[in-house]
């Protein structure tokens, strides 16, 4: 029996591999609803990343309790800390830009533009995903991590223009324009945490070696 | 009654070593869940048992009989200052290692008796110190050569689940060369002057150092292994074990010598592949000031000791 939980991955480590694709796919699965629901104008698709954010947040302190009760080796703890708390910043800024979204209007001359941008979020989390995936089979990272580098540098493109454009655009009062800025904020930084994820991944994955 | 007092400084150093050494072999095994604390010291103290049984003789002859051939009074005196010397370092937290104390000491108060001291057997004892952790770099520089062709290669959380296993392994050699040699060390004076039999150094020994690794070790072994503390297990694994071969091969051929200092050659020789940078030569050279000094202070302490005891009308006939 001693020798048998030695040699397995051992309950706790399984667990938090599980957990970890679950919280992954739910977070793949709010990109999804925040992603048509703009596309859409559904307001109770942009609700629905919300009770994801919740389910997401117990997840990962299930993680997070896990591997302080001793799953891993000491030394690969702190990074996949890092990394579970990495996804719930992004997380947290689509809730926020969701919630934002529900308090404004947003103005054709960049809605087509942070369609795009949901939808390279939506790529980038499978994105992530796959890479995770990846590195539990023991597959190289690097071409996901590339193609997770290369749709954060499109995100900053079109950050750019969207400001450029937000700036022309007129609001009735001072709440509107700062749901307005805060929504396009939250939009465009999730992309910067995605790469942050992936480049904790790519540290994981070479710390042990 | 005189007898007492080489006893209690064995029984002292003894508990001493169960609570500092079980640090050093169980961390890992707790931390990463494998084992639970009370089962791990239960292995620990089997390890140990199984190391003092299966090659302590040698190490105990070397210290107990082949140095000089020692007798109450001497070890009374040897066993008292290192148990003092143990317990300040442990103290003031400095590097100390029990073996050099032990032998030192012996070495001094054997100077300033009529007893001879093996010079053959010192100077092989010194040499030991020196060539093991040579050997520790040797090894731990070949193991991590080939982990790094065989084992970097896996599934990282399969690689992980292996480092695990070899870490305990690694664990449990440390804990059974803690019974062959650092134990034997302890407990080779104590025989050879017919205070305890093979017997009672079998049992009592490996007992003591498991009471010390039972009641004093569990705070240590938590805060290294349960923390989020950094640990490279890759390099990590290589510069103990390479350290804890070295060990067992010395103790083969009955040297005292210290683990700490076989780690720290281990230590080296991985960082060497690393690249020189991540050698810390600030901590090495403190080491090495503390590997010449701590036998030639236990000798000096002891030799003066050992002298004044003799310059003692009452004590003088003892001596």
């Amino acid at each position: 029996m001693f020798l048998k939980k030695i040699l397995s991955y051992g309950k706790q480590e399984d667990q938090v591999i599980e957990n970890v694709k679950k919280h992954l796919q739910l977070l793949c699965l709010a990109f999804d609803s925040f992603c048509s629901g703009i596309k859409k104008n559904d307001s109770s698709m942009i609700r629905e990343v919300i009770d994801l954010e919740r389910e997401g947040d117990s997840v990962r302190r299930e993680i997070i309790s896990t591997i302080y009760a001793g799953a891993f080796l000491p030394y690969l703890r702190p990074d996949l800390c890092r990394f579970v708390e990495t996804l719930d910043r992004v997380f947290d800024s689509l809730e926020d830009a969701a919630l934002n979204y529900s308090d404004v209007v947003l103005p054709e001359q960049i809605r087509e533009e942070c369609v795009r941008v949901a939808s390279m979020n939506t790529n980038m989390g499978e994105m992530l995903a796959l890479s995770f995936d990846a590195m539990v089979n023991g597959e190289d990272l690097r071409e996901k991590a590339l193609a997770i580098r290369i749709y954060e540098k499109k995100i900053d493109d079109i950050k750019f223009s969207i400001l450029k454009e937000i700036r022309t655009i007129p609001v009735d009062n001072f709440w509107q324009g700062r749901t307005l800025a805060e929504f396009v904020s939250d939009l465009t930084t999730i992309s910067d945490m995605i790469e942050d994820a992936t480049d904790y991944l790519q540290i994981i994955n070479i710390s042990m070696r | 009654m005189i007898e007492l007092i080489p006893l209690i400084g064995c029984i002292f150093i003894s508990f001493v070593i169960g609570s500092n050494d079980a640090s050093n072999a169980l961390s890992i095994c707790i931390g990463s869940n494998v084992v639970k604390f009370n089962k791990a010291v239960v292995i620990f103290g089997l390890f140990v048992f199984l190391g003092m049984i299966a090659q302590g003789e040698k190490v105990m002859k070397t210290v107990g009989k082949d140095l000089l051939q020692v007798n109450i009074s001497i070890l009374g005196v040897t066993l008292i200052v290192s148990a003092l010397l143990i317990a300040i370092s442990n103290w003031k937290k400095l590097p100390l290692s029990s073996h050099q104390v032990i032998i030192g000491s012996l070495a001094g108060s054997g100077c300033a008796t009529d007893i001879a001291v093996n010079m053959s057997s010192l100077v092989k004892i010194v040499f030991s110190w020196i060539i093991s952790p040579a050997g520790a770099f040797v090894f731990a520089l070949t193991f991590y050569k080939i982990m790094e062709r065989t084992l970097s290669r896996l599934p990282l959380f399969r690689l992980e689940v292996i480092l695990r296993i070899l870490l305990v392994s690694s664990g449990m050699l440390i804990a059974y060369n803690t019974g062959a040699n650092e134990l034997a060390t302890v407990l080779g004076g104590p025989l050879y002057a017919g205070l305890i039999t093979t017997q009672q150094a079998s049992l009592v020994g490996p007992l003591l150092v498991f009471l010390g690794a039972v009641l004093l070790s569990s705070r240590v072994i938590e805060t290294v292994g349960k923390g989020i503390t950094v640990l490279d297990p890759f390099s990590g694994f290589a510069a103990q074990f390479g350290a804890a071969t070295s060990v067992l091969v010395f103790t083969s051929l009955g040297m005292p010598i210290s683990t700490t200092y076989c780690i720290i050659g281990g230590i080296v020789g991985v960082g060497v592949l690393k690249g020189m940078g991540t050698v810390r030569f600030e901590l090495i050279k403190k080491m090495l000031i503390s590997w010449v000094l701590t036998p030639l202070s236990a000798f000096a302490f002891c030799f003066a000791l050992t002298k004044a005891l003799q310059y003692l009308p009452k004590l003088s006939a003892w001596m």
